[in-house]
């Protein structure tokens, strides 16, 4: 059975490939773990201070054809039932979503400036603030914009001048109430 | 097809070792991406790529094994590592042509393996029509289709790795399709008659499969059918999630129950490798049925 010996030799291999990951996880998961102390420090003092932006997310191809009116519905409620599983629907096959101001403004979620080459907000991954209450339930410390879809969110960033009315906003973090996959 | 043996106190020994040595590697196989993708994400297309050559190499190195228990056991490790590379792969494409999350939280790497079904379907089809595949399940359907043409294939099979290392990663993909099928809003959806349907049948299947393995008292064997049962009760723990009634503890990272698992998984490497190794010295015997 000395044959098998090769077999532990292959695991000691992948253990010594992972050996920097480990080492590196330590100042990762010490760097990850300042980062969102970091972010959330900040954003609750952006909230306190009344810089945060707060908006609907909003699905932006039946935005932009006039097919859902967003911007008529009482704010918070952008959607009908039907009308926001159709938006969500169309969110997961990447069509682009905005923030919709209490006050009108519509802002395009894009990346820092400065960056030329990027990704799929959609598919991107945010941090997410946390608050203590929402600790408690074990609540994942990422967001993407697609289940968020209909719903109140505030975000911690930059806003750009963007182009036509429509402002570009850099999202670090955001916050939102209730689950990030509400269920049922 | 291995030999069913009457249900014997080392048969349910050997049972709830192998189903606590896969469960434990299916839930460690998902603390490690969790904790990649949370601390360190800069490394993970490395690791999968160590995954992959560390992969291919134990699956090698079966061919050198003479025991279908080591055969068995480092073909499983060979495919979860394979798994983990195709897992990574899947990311990574989903990253780069930007596939979103999907409105009920499925992952993008996921959304893409939905839709490799038809692929799983032809390499099932080629199972199915091999009248030389022992699988259980091959063969009850071979036999109820009429596709058999004669006595199924008998005999030594030299090497287990291969087998081991292929079904684990056939029986993952199968469910992880099956899953994402059952998750999709357009088709049925995560609240749907069809994914209640898997729960309730999985939880059955989980039961009748552990009656079966109770029949297998040695690791080889048992290993190998420990594989589908353990995979087919994940189903349900991946589906109560969903539903939001459990919080996986390998995706929000509860230590405590993390630690059980963990020290289950080590405890069980220990006695699968002492067996092993016992029988390779010949201090282990096991009767065949006559």
């Amino acid at each position: 059975m000395r044959y098998a010996h090769f077999g532990l030799i292959c695991i000691m291999a992948l253990m010594i490939f992972v050996q920097p990951a480990y080492s590196q996880e330590q100042t990762g998961k010490e760097k990850y773990e300042a980062r969102l102390t970091s972010l959330a420090d900040r954003f609750f003092a952006a909230q306190k201070a009344g810089t945060t932006i707060k908006g609907v997310i909003v699905e932006g191809n039946s935005l932009f054809n006039g097919t859902t009116e967003p911007q008529k519905k009482p704010y918070g409620k952008p959607y009908s039932d039907a009308e926001r599983k159709t938006a969500l629907r169309s969110a997961e096959r990447n069509s682009k979503v905005f923030l919709l101001a209490r006050d009108g403004t519509l802002y395009s979620p894009t990346v820092k400036k400065g960056q030329a080459e990027s990704e799929s907000l959609g598919a991107y991954r945010f941090d997410r603030v946390i608050t203590e209450e929402q600790k408690k339930k074990k609540t994942l410390p990422w967001a993407t914009l697609v289940p968020l879809v209909g719903r109140e969110i505030e975000v911690l960033g930059e806003v750009y001048p963007g182009y036509s009315g429509v402002k570009g906003l850099f999202i670090e973090a955001l916050g939102f109430e209730g689950d990030y996959v509400p269920g049922k | 097809m291995a030999t069913k043996k009457p249900i014997t106190l080392k048969s349910i020994f050997y049972t709830a070792v192998s189903l606590v040595w896969i469960f434990g590697l299916s839930a460690i196989g998902h603390i490690v991406m969790v904790l990649i993708e949370k601390y360190n994400p800069a490394i993970k297309y490395d690791f999968a790529w160590a995954c992959a050559i560390t992969g291919i190499l134990a699956l090698y190195s079966t061919r050198f094994m003479k025991s279908d228990g080591w055969q068995s056991f480092i073909g499983c490790m060979a495919g979860l590592c394979v798994w983990f590379a195709w897992e990574y792969s899947l990311m990574y494409g989903g990253h780069d042509l930007g596939v979103t999350y999907t409105w009920n939280g499925s992952y993008p790497e996921y959304r893409m393996m939905k839709w490799t079904y038809m692929m799983l379907l032809m390499v099932f089809l080629y199972l199915l029509f091999q009248e030389s595949v022992r699988c259980n399940f091959i063969f009850y359907l071979r036999k109820k289709l009429r596709l058999m043409r004669g006595a199924v294939a008998t005999g030594k099979v030299d090497n287990y790795g291969p087998r081991t290392f292929f079904e684990y990663i056939m029986v993952t993909w199968t469910f992880y399709v099956l899953l994402m099928i059952g998750y999709d809003e357009v088709l049925f959806g995560a609240y749907s008659w069809f994914t209640y349907m898997v729960f309730f049948v999985s939880f059955s299947i989980f039961f009748y499969l552990t009656y079966k393995l109770l029949g297998y008292d040695r690791f080889g064997a048992n290993l190998r059918y420990a594989i589908p049962t353990v995979t087919i009760l994940w189903n349900d723990v991946e589906i109560l999630a969903k539903w939001q009634m459990l919080k996986e503890p390998w995706v929000h990272i509860n230590w405590p129950i993390m630690s059980v698992i963990i020290g289950g998984f080590a405890v069980s490497t220990y006695l699968i490798v002492k067996d092993l190794r016992g029988r390779s010295q010949g201090m282990i015997e096991t009767k065949d049925i006559h």
